[in-house]
């Protein structure tokens, strides 16, 4: 895929979004809300129990993970039903006949769609959070490096992800179900509300075998410091193997998916 | 080499699509979550052809037909699911990206401009996607632009065009890489006969300046028979004729069709041999009878002795009311053409 195409898209994707203006108000208020709501959760909890540390977080650590945790969760907003609507409406037949590949243009879609949430939506919850809870990140350059490599890799793989549950349209077409299991299990699964180190004894074992971990839960510990520099290198090999994974998933279902692709609306 | 002369060739082409139907109604809805009916549709069903370069071929049949089914297994969109195609030499399905770049595809129902970004960027675009070099793409634009009136177009939003104007922005866009081969599925869909008129020329320019192959699917049998020397029709996935246009009449003119003027309105016409009213507007009464079996001076003569004429003419039937015919199945093709595929 040649890089100017690519970010020629990704302006464009970008520039969709600034349209909507409003909607990136309400998405300041309600991602605030959120980690509003998880700060003040912890804070209750913890002030029940005589200890200070539990499952390894201090209550500044679980504060820093929660907020830390929303902000990367709300930087990787992207629209998941971008190819059932393409389906949907048979624009899909428009992109095909171009000759580009059709992953890369809705990662350049989806890419477009989280620049702006991060300037628009991340950075103010960022810094409004750090004024307002109490928050703890280790100033390490090499650690910071690290984690912007590890959100990127982690990046790849929701949209990935949420290219593979898209192309169940190809066979389903009605794909909304699909969409709401994706969105619980990921926003559960990769450690988007309770950190992995909380879970119950019987579900980390099947964590281990997931991919979703290694979407927002490990790129947030490298952040706030959980991971050492050495973990967050094999964090980010483990990424790496599970983009490889995923990406043999999603060219199979690809070429699956074609078979079955019915234009709709002539 | 003669096999470098063929633009396109398809070979027992066939598309099936799997549908599954949910029932009517709430209870229907409920039982389709757990029984889906499936039913197998067959769309393109084992059609053959080959299309040399530098032809203008009319690609036509009724709604449902397999026309743009057809379109889009060529175009790379889908798969087919038995046969083979070849367009410049590249297999569409397998190769669709290869093959996308050598094709111009214009789909009247739905754009491929951005429909939110101004028409000059949508070009800028696809200046991009399809890799052309600024000073080719300056040149293709000019040439566009003289026949195409797009300058005037170039700053607005293309939500804000007519549906001529983007169509003409359309027909601009799927040519912006010069392709050898363009297929248009229905480009002139809902058009005034102005923009229709202009969209014509300006394909019949390029057709025979650019030397561009052009596969057009239309219901409009005027752009047929101004266009395409070349006719295909498709009927229920099969092709029942494939050979020039102009032969079609030959073959299948076993009627001609009488425009009478009477003087006064009241006349009801019956009880001629062979001859039946298709029309009637005031005075003016359109008639039609078998050519091979009665002599036109036979049924003038007839009618002449029995009523008032004012006026009469004798008209060849239209290529549309042949293809009326054969989709009413009112003419046999047993025998279509010499051109049609042997196997």
């Amino acid at each position: 895929m040649n890089p100017k195409l690519f970010l020629k898209f990704v302006s464009v994707s970008f520039q969709k979004q600034v349209t909507y203006r409003f909607d990136c108000f309400v998405g300041i208020v309600n991602g605030f809300l959120y980690v509003f709501i998880f700060t003040s959760l912890w804070k209750a909890l913890y002030s029940q129990f005589d200890t200070t540390v539990h499952n390894g977080y201090t209550l500044t650590a679980i504060v820093t993970y929660a907020v830390m945790v929303m902000a990367v969760r709300i930087s990787f907003t992207m629209d998941d039903s971008i190819i059932y609507r393409k389906v949907m409406d048979g624009s899909i037949a428009i992109e095909l006949v171009r000759p580009t590949s059709f992953f890369f243009m809705n990662l350049a879609e989806n890419v477009g769609n989280s620049l702006f949430h991060t300037m628009a939506r991340t950075a103010p919850i960022v810094i409004i959070s750090i004024f307002l809870f109490d928050v703890s990140i280790p100033f390490e350059v090499i650690r910071f490096l690290l984690f912007v490599v590890s959100c990127i890799v982690g990046y790849i793989l929701v949209s990935m992800m949420n290219f593979i549950v898209g192309l169940f349209a190809f066979w389903f077409i009605e794909i909304f179900p699909f969409l709401l299991f994706k969105y619980a299990f990921y926003t559960f699964f990769s450690g988007g509300i309770v950190p992995i180190d909380f879970f119950p004894e019987f579900l980390k074992p099947l964590v281990k075998l997931l991919p979703f971990q290694y979407m927002l839960y490990f790129p947030t510990t490298i952040l706030i410091g959980r991971a050492s520099l050495a973990e967050a290198q094999s964090i980010i090999m483990a990424q790496l193997i599970w983009i490889v994974i995923m990406g043999v998933i999603c060219s199979f279902m690809w070429g699956a998916g074609k078979k079955k692709l019915i234009i709709q609306g002539g | 080499m003669q096999q470098n002369n063929i633009a396109i060739k398809v070979k027992g082409l066939s598309k099936d699509f799997d549908i599954s139907e949910s029932g009517k109604g709430f209870s229907g809805k409920l039982k389709a979550l757990f029984r889906r009916k499936r039913k197998i549709i067959t769309a393109v069903d084992g059609i053959d052809f080959e299309i040399k370069h530098g032809e203008f071929v009319g690609y036509v049949g009724e709604n449902g037909a397999g026309k743009s089914t057809t379109i889009k297994m060529l175009t790379g969109i889908l798969v087919p699911t038995s046969g083979s195609a070849e367009v410049n030499g590249i297999i569409p399905y397998k190769e669709r990206k290869k093959n996308a770049a050598k094709i111009g595809v214009v789909f009247g129902q739905r754009t491929q401009l951005w429909w939110d970004l101004p028409v000059r960027e949508s070009f800028d675009l696809l200046r991009v996607i399809f890799r052309v070099s600024q000073s080719d793409f300056n040149s293709q634009m000019k040439k566009l632009d003289q026949v195409l009136d797009l300058n005037s177009l170039m700053g607005m939003p293309v939500r804000k065009l007519s549906l001529g104007q983007r169509m003409r922005c359309d027909i601009a866009a799927s040519l912006v890489h010069n392709p050898p081969v363009l297929f248009l599925d229905e480009p002139t869909i809902g058009l005034d006969v102005l923009a229709k008129e202009s969209i014509r020329n300006f394909l019949a320019e390029i057709n025979r300046e650019e030397g561009t192959t052009i596969i057009l699917t239309t219901h409009d049998m005027n752009d047929i028979e101004h266009l395409c020397k070349r006719l295909i029709i498709l009927e229920d996935g099969k092709i029942v004729y494939d050979g020039e246009t102009e032969l079609l009449k030959q073959k299948f003119v076993h009627e001609k069709v009488l425009e009478v003027e009477f003087h006064d309105d009241g006349n009801v016409i019956h009880g001629i041999p062979g001859v039946t009213v298709i029309r009637e507007q005031g005075c003016k009464k359109w008639l039609t009878f078998d050519n091979d079996n009665y002599g036109i001076g036979e049924v003038i003569g007839t009618i002449a002795s029995r009523y008032k004429i004012k006026d009469i003419s004798v008209n060849e039937p239209s290529v549309e009311s042949i293809i009326r015919n054969i989709y009413n199945n009112r003419v046999t093709l047993a025998t279509p053409s010499e051109e049609s595929p042997t196997k």
